[in-house]
């Protein structure tokens, strides 16, 4: 039982990540109906970016840290004038071609730049391990949990407290009415790329703080499949729920069934959990209910 | 105030849907367009409004004067915050998944000014009846007040020029001639008003002068009440025409005379 509560706890930490990452897919894929296969290129990619202001130049923390998130934003930003923006009102699905190009592109760019061996990476947090009786849980992925849940509802606020957070969802649902009603929808999907870059460069920042940095982490971003098809393509909170879901399975699958001699199971158990889902609900656990009216 | 010269419109490189219609809107006026399907009357509001690039199509010749200055071009934000001109378009444009206040403080993002609040009370007093379902999401409204809201917000952008796309589509009569009243309202403080609709007889009535579009040019003009006398009107979009029942022979003249020029 301790065990499975332990397994549990740790699943949870690092679920809030993996919710981290499913919000930065749902918010671009609610906007523009696009699936961002670069993900994990973006995640190294912000890493990186921290990395280099961090430990190369130095700066401390409390300076590094939003400087290199609004770096994220910006390479964010531009990616997507240059590649989503002349697209702007063709199939969502050319869209989603594009960003698996960018994906390899991306890729190229970072082992260009920063090689493929890997980088240590350690964040000198205060110590904030929990240990009490049996349980043991270990600084880190407390760090990363709680960051990635703190990002997670600053975005929320954003969204649904201010007026750009409104013009956003008003776009999310259809840029034609936004454009119509004097939205720029244009800068709109600006905006959201930037912020999804930047969410996507917290979440690679405390994946990589869990051992070492380096191009091979773009498979992290494969966890965000996953967790979207369980939540729903277009649910916030499905994100929320479902990156919760699979870190808990994760974290399960490596204390139960690893030791039966199935190594890496862990990896694969997410799309289990995913294939199970939707077979009874095939447009994931809080995939769009569509108004009727009556 | 708006003048259009020429315009010719093309989908995708290939489909030629406006083919050199020219008109004119005068400022104050409500101005009525009338055209069967595919006479490319929406086509003829985006293209005005900007947005027709988000469609795949293309300008190709002519050109679009507000006043002296062509707006040929401009994006669709920009024609709006230059020249106060908002298009409604057509299927009650309303973002379903947010609340009727949701929706109205969404179309005021191109002022960003603090008087958002006196607006919403302007729009309410003008459509009372969104108050009851005000913090609902706007998609489980009614068809009549979904179109209402829709006008709504283009208020919310304080308009100088409205461009209407087929406002009565799918509502019942009554409420048809309850939105025409308020249309005729807003005309009269002072926003012009173009008016695209199937319903010709209604949409005439209201309005000070009208064209007939047919295959992407102007056929006909003349004032709200000339038209409605007009027998080609008369017979080809009031459905009233000759009362006599036409016999085969009839029909062909009919195709004839169809030709209009």
């Amino acid at each position: 039982m301790i065990d499975f509560l332990q397994a549990v706890g740790d699943g949870i930490f690092i679920g809030l990540v993996y919710a981290l990452l499913g919000l930065c897919i749902v918010i671009i894929f609610k906007a523009s109906e696009t699936f961002n296969f670069a993900i994990g290129e973006f995640l190294v990619f912000g890493a990186f970016l921290f990395y280099v202001l961090f430990f190369d130049l130095g700066f401390p923390i409390v300076v590094a840290f939003p400087v290199g998130l609004a770096a994220a934003a910006a390479v964010g930003g531009i990616i997507e004038w240059f590649s989503i923006r002349p697209l702007l009102g063709r199939s969502p699905l050319s869209m989603t071609m594009v960003t698996l190009g960018l994906a390899m592109v991306m890729r190229a760019v970072i082992q260009f730049i920063w090689g493929s061996h890997s980088y240590s990476f350690f964040l000198e947090l205060p110590d904030i391990t929990v240990e009490k009786g049996e349980f043991l849980f270990i600084s880190d992925p407390i760090w990363a949990g709680m960051l990635s849940i703190v990002t997670f509802i600053v975005i929320l606020l954003f969204l649904f407290r201010t007026r750009w957070g409104l013009a956003i969802r008003a776009v999310s649902e259809d840029q034609a009415k936004a454009m119509a009603f004097g939205i720029n929808a244009r800068f709109i999907l600006l905006i959201i790329w930037a912020i999804s870059a930047a969410c996507i460069a917290v979440a690679g920042i405390m994946i990589s703080n869990f051992g070492a940095l380096s191009v091979t982490s773009v498979s992290v971003g494969l966890r965000s499949i996953p967790v979207v098809l369980i939540g729903g393509m277009d649910s916030i909170i499905g994100a929320l729920v479902a990156g919760i879901i699979v870190g808990v399975t994760e974290s399960l699958a490596g204390a139960y069934i690893e030791p039966l001699g199935l190594v890496g199971f862990k990896e694969v158990a997410p799309y289990f959990m995913m294939l199970i889902v939707l077979f009874i609900r095939p447009y994931g656990l809080f995939g769009t209910v569509r108004i009727e009216r009556v | 105030m708006l003048s259009i010269n020429n315009l010719r419109v093309v989908y995708h490189d290939v489909i030629s849907v406006l083919n050199g219609i020219s008109l004119e809107v005068k400022e104050g006026e409500i101005l009525v367009i009338i055209g069967a399907n595919g006479a490319g009357k929406t086509t003829l509001l985006r293209t005005i409004a900007g947005m027709i690039h988000f469609y795949n199509g293309d300008i190709i010749d002519g050109d679009i004067k507000m006043g002296d200055v062509s707006i040929k071009g401009l994006d669709s934000s920009d024609i709006m915050k230059r020249y106060s001109l908002t298009y409604v378009m057509e299927d009650r444009p309303i973002f379903e998944y947010l609340t009727i206040e949701e929706n109205l403080k969404a179309a005021s993002y191109s002022r960003w000014d603090n008087k958002v609040k006196d607006d919403i009370e302007m729009v309410l007093d003008y459509f009372p009846g969104l108050k009851r379902t005000f913090n609902r999401r706007a998609g489980y409204a009614s068809g009549g007040e979904q179109q209402m809201l829709a006008i709504g917000m283009a208020l919310m952008t304080k308009p100088r020029m409205l461009l209407l796309d087929e406002p009565s589509l799918g509502l019942a009569p009554l409420i048809t001639r309850e939105l025409f009243q308020i249309i005729q309202k807003l005309n009269r403080s002072g926003i012009t008003v173009v008016l695209v609709e199937q319903n010709a007889f209604a949409a005439l009535n209201i309005g000070n002068r009208g064209y007939v579009v047919e295959m992407g040019r102007v056929v006909l003009d003349g004032e709200g009440q000339e038209l409605l006398k007009n027998e080609d009107v008369r017979e080809f979009y009031l459905g009233a025409g000759e009362t006599t029942r036409k016999s085969f022979k009839d029909a062909k003249r009919y195709k004839r005379r169809k030709r209009w020029l």
